[in-house]
């Protein structure tokens, strides 16, 4: 089983989670909504897996590049 | 090739000589090292071939080619490790080059060298694509070694690196390549990697002997690294039937060579039957993004989106689709990703994409929602005025026609490198669509000093909003058309129509030929 890291693309703070752990995601699924540049952008899996932990909640800021949640697949 | 037998003559025992030699040549690397490759579930430089030309149509140059520089070489070096020749690909003929790993890790040396040079000749001069199948350890040892070595193998065709993109290039790497192997990658047009190839100038070894430290060699040159952060790779596959694929759908994009037109196929059934709803894939909300691809696999043919790149520049998509069965280069911001906010990355993508279309008659459409430029000091250290001005370059040097779509936001220096005013031949908007020089809720704290919650706040707000409508851009024709969203690939179809390129049979000028590969 592969540790499949999911970052953030850019800096802002978490707005909602959308997914929970456990919660089997194809490539292509949102993680979870950041707020920036008074937009929703969402973290997407580029590769699928199951969420095993997310590192941030909700309303606590994120800067881009950052790991956001850890996936296996 | 026939192979009947002829009848009994005088020269029966050197036409078994003959035989004898050709059955070594075709042998490669010997049976051993071809089945290690069968059993590792790649395919050798022979098979590659077979899979990527017709059935029957390769005809080789230079079989009987060996090492040249010491005869010692000469018996184990079948077609000197490069495999080259001439095959049709969908029936349009092509120039090969096929690397095979077997023979001196496909090493490169003076026969071979020949070899390659005589392909680029030919393609060139006779107008049709050249493909590069990479695998390479380098240049070949102890041939190049030494101030004899290097004059004679080294910089004896001035042309070897030079890239005026006469025909097409594509370029698949399927394994270990290293020194020009990964030269022909970076200046080929479209270049596939499978992955568990590595990609790089020398091997891990050599970079390790240099830094002194071990070296890894996905991360030196690994399929994440060039899809990823270099953007040397166009697409990444899981195998090489993948690759092959890869190129002959890319190839079958293009023209031939650059004085044609690219070639027109059949639409597909079904093409255009997601039209009418096509305005719900925005979301309701202008905070709230979209994946700006499924606005374009909506519009164009059934499945003819050919992305290109990606993982590199998210921001930005490129990629080659058809609209009523003709070739068109698709650029668009992407909300998706950073909420389409341009970076230097998508500049480079967007530049090297508009030099491929322009370079092989190819129109562009631009579909455009981008609230502007990433801007601040990392933007800054990646020479974010340069790579924007490339871009505004070569589309401003683009001959071929270009029409640009505004789906929703376009602002400031944005809106002119995504087509904004004369820079497209045409400019279309939604009525969704609004054009400023920067989102208004920050419009009105530069022009008026408010803020959220401060009185006139909001009445300024809503006045920026109304003015930022695509309705007072169209008043003065800086939009040429308001179309409805369900009608934009007819208006497509129609427009690439009236912007033909007739006076030349759909070739445009090429001014950007000899401009670089790779940013």
């Amino acid at each position: 089983m592969a540790r499949i890291e999911a970052k953030t693309d850019v800096t802002g703070s978490v707005w909602k989670i959308t997914t929970v752990v456990g919660q089997k995601l194809v490539p292509g699924d949102t993680v979870m909504l950041i707020e920036s540049m008074k937009m929703e952008i969402p973290v997407i899996a580029e590769d699928g897996g199951t969420i095993k932990e997310f590192r941030y909640a909700e309303g606590e800021a994120v800067t881009e590049g950052e790991v956001v949640a850890i996936l296996e697949g | 090739m026939s192979s009947q037998t002829p009848p009994a003559s005088h020269f029966d025992a050197t036409l078994l000589a003959y035989e004898e030699r050709l059955a070594r040549a075709l042998a490669m690397g010997g049976p051993e090292k071809l089945a290690r490759r069968q059993a590792a579930g790649v395919l050798n430089a022979r098979e590659r071939i077979a899979y990527l030309c017709d059935p029957g149509s390769f005809i080789e140059s230079g079989l009987f080619g060996t090492s040249g520089t010491f005869p010692a070489d000469h018996g184990k070096t079948p077609a000197d490790g490069k495999i080259a020749g001439f095959g049709k690909i969908n029936q349009r003929e092509a120039g090969l080059v096929a690397n095979d790993f077997t023979v001196m890790g496909s090493s490169s040396g003076a026969t071979n060298g020949r070899k390659i040079g005589h392909m680029k000749r030919v393609t060139t001069q006779r107008g049709m694509p050249l493909v590069f199948l990479g695998e390479s350890s380098g240049a070949r040892m102890p041939d190049t070694m030494g101030a004899r070595g290097m004059g004679s193998l080294l910089g004896n065709d001035g042309a070897q690196y030079q890239r005026l993109r006469e025909t097409p290039w594509a370029s698949a790497t399927l394994g270990l390549s290293y020194g020009s192997s990964s030269w022909y990658a970076a200046l080929a047009d479209f270049s596939v990697m499978r992955k568990g190839a590595v990609l790089a100038v020398s091997s891990p070894l050599l970079a390790s002997l240099a830094i002194r430290e071990q070296v890894d060699p996905e991360e030196l040159g690994g399929w994440r690294l060039h899809s990823e952060v270099t953007g040397l790779a166009d697409m990444v596959v899981d195998t090489d039937e993948q690759a092959l694929d890869a190129i002959k759908a890319f190839l079958g994009y293009l023209p031939s060579h650059h004085n044609e037109a690219p070639p027109v196929r059949p639409v597909p059934a079904g093409s255009g039957e997601g039209m009418r709803d096509i305005v719900n894939l925005l979301p309701p909300s202008r905070t709230q993004v979209y994946d700006v691809r499924k606005v374009v696999r909506t519009i164009v043919d059934k499945d003819s989106f050919f992305e290109l790149k990606p993982r590199f520049g998210k921001v930005g998509v490129t990629g080659l689709a058809r609209l009523d069965g003709r070739t068109v280069g698709i650029l668009a911001n992407n909300p998706l990703v950073k909420g389409g906010a341009l970076d230097t990355d998508a500049c480079e993508k967007f530049t090297s994409f508009l030099v491929l279309c322009d370079s092989f008659n190819i129109p562009v459409v631009i579909f455009v929602d981008t609230p502007g430029f990433v801007i601040g000091t990392d933007a800054e250290r990646h020479r974010a005025p340069g790579k924007i001005m490339n871009m505004m370059n070569a589309l401003a040097l683009m001959t071929v026609p270009k029409l640009s779509v505004i789906l929703r936001k376009t602002y400031g220096q944005a809106y002119l490198n995504m087509g904004g005013g004369r820079n497209s031949d045409e400019v279309a908007a939604w009525p969704t669509a609004e054009i400023s020089f920067m989102d208004s809720r920050f419009a009105v704290k530069v022009v008026h000093g408010l803020e959220p919650g401060d009185a006139g706040f909001d009445a300024a707000l809503a006045e920026m909003d109304r003015a930022s409508e695509v309705w007072d851009a169209a008043s003065i024709f800086a939009v040429q058309s308001v179309i409805r969203p369900q009608d934009t690939r007819d208006y497509l179809v129609r427009m690439l129509e009236v912007h033909s390129l007739r006076l030349t049979k759909g070739v445009g000028q090429h001014l950007m030929r000899a401009w670089p590969t790779s940013y």
